[in-house]
């Protein structure tokens, strides 16, 4: 074999702490290696160009090439390769910029570092072979998982582009928590009378199928071709028939639920439909609190319905869906305040979340829109927001910004005001984010037109005087103690993934952080994208953000699953399993272990069972040769060889035991 | 009726179903048994059955129940033998119904190896021992004119010690009463004396036993669940994990392959040790894998056909790794 190899310099990216000349010179006495140079920008247009020349020049078989991660740039210079009339799987890199210049100092390690991983590479490369993509065909039709704004919007540009959406939503109605929402920043315009019709639109879409009370079970598969198992919980009520006419609402007895929707602002009944605006507007009963299943004893829902649509005995159903792509826009959930028992969050009922708050100031929540103290109804003339809770907060493991808050807090001192004319709104914080379009100028109203206080510092803590609250803390810029009494305490709460978030991910088989968001392929060029091709995430899932950031990442998705579809057949990565017949003693093990049921049992002319692997099927993980005892089934481009001789470039056989 | 008679019994009774039954024969001399295929009914005589049965019969099945001159295998087992047959069956390596058990119940065998290291502290050479009874607790040999008398926990092989097993299981026969289940010590003690060195110690300890090994392979194929035949990874040149050089370093990479590729499937038969010619002690290799597997996955190999072995399955998350912490 003929081996060139390229070492870049990426600006002084590497050069700047490797010896990227030296690092080519020390290469040309690899075997193999017949040419070898260092570059500028191999990734560039004369970066590329150079390599191609030197294939063709030099008549090279195969190519290192010494730079970023192959993460970034392998498909550039597999391209490059092809370009030059090469196999594209003849190409190996070496990673010596995140895996060397950006993390060690020391230029002379650095630089024997760097010559050994091209060493490796070029060992691997040498036992390289051609390797050729097979096509298969892509499945049109997308599965969203989430149905709040980032998801409805998603589904929405799918189904209008003509593709069959299927909308996974966990609770009964989709919305998510724009649903909850009074009025939104920075215009102050009605959230429902913005949402409700892209919910509706969802419902009457016929390319969208929506599966309500529903979480997804299962998903194998790959790109183009997932299966999807989705299991639809049992509502006990058959929504073919229910007509969301809301008389079993009316008559339930057990008036004492929890009521999600609203908080817990209020209570609700053990079968209900959450919100009038509801898609799919369908009852559903809370188990937890029907007294029918609970004691046996009840069933007037049963009795009223005029479409007879109750059924105590409904199960949890499992239908399967085949999709090519997924959106995963499962959203937030609000972190658990109550750990900040010193803002007697959980403990004085005037102290509520953010969230709550909205469905207090809501005309279709529970108190109508009125703002009242839940301890005794009474109309709040002090209000007191505190802001990061739970955000920027290393001690409760938040170190984050939740994005939004600031805003949404200022939106809410304003609507206290247009609520309660002659209250006072006190407001404090850290720091004021409000980088959006139009947003520094609305804190700016909040405080100059609508006369809220901004105390800048921390809040130590909240305690009961009376009928009223406390609230001492910080003003870090008039550097003094100060106590402010309140009637009503809100804390805007910060966010983290939604439950079950990683579940979902490890589900997936894409990346999440240590708090659950979903990892994005890349931060800043790929940020809808994941690492597992075909699947794509929008909105807070991914990381807080507000409404018009959501939206457009759900466009973004679309945008995304669109382009996949815009081809009728996509390549199968060659780098799969392939079993060598005649070693193989048909033992079965690796059928056992492939997590992907990629391999099947065949009989051989002799009538021996051998293994066979699926090749479209096969995800190259690489579990079953890890099972085969001897080797018999092997990952194409990651051969035991080829690892072998990475291990043994590494540690030269000098070294005796 | 013996237990012995009630096993020539129900071989007599089903022979003629079978291809061949195997068992145990009087070996070359007073000291050994040797296996006996039995084809036809006069073969039966020469069964026997003591503690000098030592082998672990089930290492022909994967060979035999693959001749096409052969449909029909009996075979005599003992409770360790059998976990051999029950694994193997698991993964699918043998026509299980085409294989007949005649199990038995054994109160421990006798460790060569050790019966002659305690004959030659006597004073004695081992080829003049030319008679040993076993009787009870203790085994008498009769060596050089006189006799000399052992405690059976002295010379019996070290698995019996710690034994959780001595009835056959999932036999189609059994004979003889069932032995009371009774191990005499938790961990196998030269596992334990092993532990309780420190890591440097260990090293160099395995350095000079695995500089000793002779790469003979013998363990390998006496070994039940060792059923790769011609394609071991240790004698492969593709993929080439080993060498065939008989360095330390390539012997103790052979000895790391077995262990790992028993991890999980290993029963405890110890025929790997007592088949080495030059006595390694590589049964602290298997056992601590059986420990560990024990450990991690709470599995017992061998001990029942339903379960699946813990590394021939695929499990985003342990049961007992709890990686998340949810
Ligand atoms: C108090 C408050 C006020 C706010 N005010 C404003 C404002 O005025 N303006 C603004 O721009 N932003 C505001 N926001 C931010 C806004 O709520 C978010 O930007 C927006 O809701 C994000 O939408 P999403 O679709 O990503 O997530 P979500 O709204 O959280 O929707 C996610 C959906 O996915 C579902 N789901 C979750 N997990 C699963 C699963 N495993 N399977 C199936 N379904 C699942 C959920 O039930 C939910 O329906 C506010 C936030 C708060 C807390
Ligand atoms: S594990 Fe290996 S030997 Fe067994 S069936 Fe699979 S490829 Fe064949
Ligand atoms: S590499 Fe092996 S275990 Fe993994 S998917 Fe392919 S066949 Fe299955
Ligand atoms: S490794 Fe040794 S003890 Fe374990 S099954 Fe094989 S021969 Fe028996
Ligand atoms: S050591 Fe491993 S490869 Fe060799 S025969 Fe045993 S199980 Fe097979
Ligand atoms: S039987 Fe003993 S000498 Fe032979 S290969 Fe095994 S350990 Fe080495």
């Amino acid at each position: 074999m003929r081996i060139g190899v390229f070492v870049c310099h990426c600006g002084s990216n590497i050069a700047a702490t490797v010896d990227c000349p030296s690092v080519a010179e020390a290469a040309k006495l690899f075997p193999d290696v017949v040419f070898a140079t260092d570059t500028m920008y191999a990734c560039s247009e004369p970066g590329q160009d150079g390599i191609i020349q030197a294939i063709k020049e030099h008549r090279l078989d195969g190519c290192v090439v010494a730079s970023c991660s192959p993460r970034m740039h392998e498909p550039t210079f597999r391209r490059a390769l092809e370009r030059a009339g090469l196999n594209r799987y003849m190409l190996e890199m070496a990673n010596i910029r995140e895996h060397v210049s950006w993390i060690g100092k020391n230029k002379e390690l650095n630089t024997g570092k760097a010559t050994e991983l091209v060493r490796i590479a070029a060992e691997k490369l040498r036992l390289n072979t051609p390797l050729f993509a097979n096509q298969f065909d892509v499945t049109k039709r997308v599965l969203v998982i989430g149905g709040g704004v980032a998801g409805i919007q998603a589904a929405l540009d799918c189904a209008d582009a003509g593709i069959q959406v299927i909308m996974v939503e966990r609770e009964t109605s989709i919305g998510g928590k724009m649903a909850k929402l009074d009025k939104t920043f920075p215009t102050v315009d009605c959230s429902s009378c913005i949402l409700g019709p892209k919910m509706v639109d969802v419902a009457q879409h016929p390319n969208i199928t929506l599966y309500a009370a529903s979480e997804v079970e299962e998903i194998s598969g790959y790109v183009g071709n997932f299966d999807v198992k989705v299991r639809r919980k049992a509502t006990y009520v058959n929504w073919a028939s229910c007509t969301g006419c809301g008389l079993c609402m009316e008559k339930c007895p057990s008036k004492k639920s929890h009521d999600a929707f609203n908080e817990g602002v209020a209570t609700t009944t053990a079968i209900n439909i959450p919100f009038p605006q509801a898609i799919p507007k369908k009852a559903a009963i809370n188990p937890e609190f029907c007294m029918k299943l609970q004691k046996g004893k009840c069933g007037v829902c049963a009795k009223v319905c005029p479409t007879k649509c109750i059924d105590f005995e409904q199960q949890d159903t499992i239908v399967s869906e085949k999709v090519g792509a997924i959106v995963a826009a499962t959203g937030y959930d609000l972190f658990d305040w109550t750990v900040y028992g010193q803002y007697g969050a959980g403990r004085y009922p005037d102290v509520v979340t953010s969230l709550q708050y909205e469905r207090m100031m809501n005309a279709s929540g529970p108190t109508s829109g009125h703002i009242q103290r839940p301890s005794d109804g009474r109309e709040p003339k002090r209000v007191v927001f505190i802001q990061c809770v739970g955000s920027r907060d290393k001690s409760v493991n938040r170190p984050y910004c939740s994005g939004f808050c600031c805003m949404y807090t200022a939106k809410q001192a304003v609507l206290t005001k247009d609520h309660i004319p002659d209250s006072d709104s006190y407001v404090f914080y850290m720091d004021i984010r409000s980088p959006g379009k139009g947003y520094d100028e609305f804190t700016r109203r909040a405080q100059e037109q609508y006369g809220v206080q901004y105390v800048r510092g921390r809040v130590s803590m909240v305690y009961p005087k009376g009928d009223v609250l406390v609230v001492r803390g910080a003003d870090t810029l008039a550097g003094t103690q100060v106590e402010v009494e309140a009637d009503l305490v809100v804390l805007a709460v910060g966010v983290e993934a939604s439950k079950g978030a990683a579940h979902l991910a490890e589900k997936l088989r894409i990346s999440y952080d240590q708090y659950g968001f979903f990892m994005e392929s890349h931060p800043k060029l790929k940020p809808v994208e994941t690492n597992t091709a075909g699947v794509y995430l929008a909105g807070c899932s991914q990381g807080p953000k507000d409404i018009p950031t959501s939206v457009g990442q759900g466009s973004a998705a679309a945008a995304k699953v669109l382009t996949l579809f815009a081809k009728d057949k996509l390549e199968s990565d060659p780098q799969v399993s392939s079993v060598n017949q005649n070693r193989c003693v048909g033992c079965l093990k690796c059928t056992m272990t492939c997590p992907f049921g990629a391999i099947k049992d065949v009989k051989d002319r002799a009538g021996n069972t051998k293994a066979e692997v699926i090749e479209t099927v096969c995800q190259g993980c690489g579990i079953c040769t890890v099972t085969c005892p001897h080797g018999a089934i092997q990952l194409q481009h990651f051969t035991d060889n080829q690892i072998l001789a990475e291990v043994n470039a590494l540690c030269q056989p000098e070294l005796e035991f | 009726m013996s237990t012995l008679e009630q096993l020539k019994e129900q071989i007599r009774k089903a022979l003629p179903d079978l291809d061949v039954v195997i068992g145990w024969e009087q070996g070359y001399d007073a000291m050994h048994a040797t296996p006996l295929f039995i084809r036809e009914e006069a073969d039966i005589d020469r069964l026997i059955w003591s503690p000098l049965c030592v082998h672990s019969l089930g290492t022909y099945l994967t060979g035999l129940t693959k001749s096409s001159k052969v449909q029909k295998v009996g075979l005599v087992v003992k409770g360790c033998d059998s976990r051999a047959i029950v694994q193997l069956t698991q993964e699918r390596m043998i026509p299980r119904e085409n294989v007949t058990l005649f199990g038995v119940g054994c109160s421990g065998c006798l460790s060569h190896a050790r019966l002659e290291y305690k004959v030659e502290q006597g004073g004695h050479y081992v080829e003049d021992m030319h008679a040993i009874t076993f009787n009870g607790d203790k085994v008498e040999v009769a060596v050089d004119g006189g006799v000399e008398s052992f405690d059976f926990d002295t010379v019996c092989l070290e698995k019996c010690l710690t034994c959780r097993f001595p009835n056959a299981i999932a036999t189609e026969h059994f004979a003889g009463e069932e032995v009371p289940v009774a191990p005499k010590r938790e961990k196998a003690p030269s596992l334990e004396a092993f532990e309780k060195l420190p890591l440097d110690e260990r090293f160099a300890f395995w350095q000079d036993q695995m500089r000793r090994c002779v790469r003979c392979y013998a363990c390998r194929n006496t070994c039940p669940m060792c059923v790769c035949r011609d394609h071991c990874i240790s004698t492969s040149r593709n993929p080439h994990w080993v060498s065939q050089e008989a360095s330390t370093a390539e012997n103790f990479m052979f000895q790391m392959i077995h262990t790992m590729h028993l991890a999980g499937r290993c029963i405890e038969c110890g025929e790997c040790q007592r088949a080495c010619p030059v006595d390694l002690p590589i049964m602290l290799f298997r056992r601590t894998m059986v420990h560990a597997v024990k450990d991690t996955f709470n599995y017992v190999s061998g001990a029942d056909p339903e379960a699946t072995p813990p590394l021939l399955t695929f499990k985003a998350e342990e049961d007992n790794i709890n990686e998340r912490g949810w």
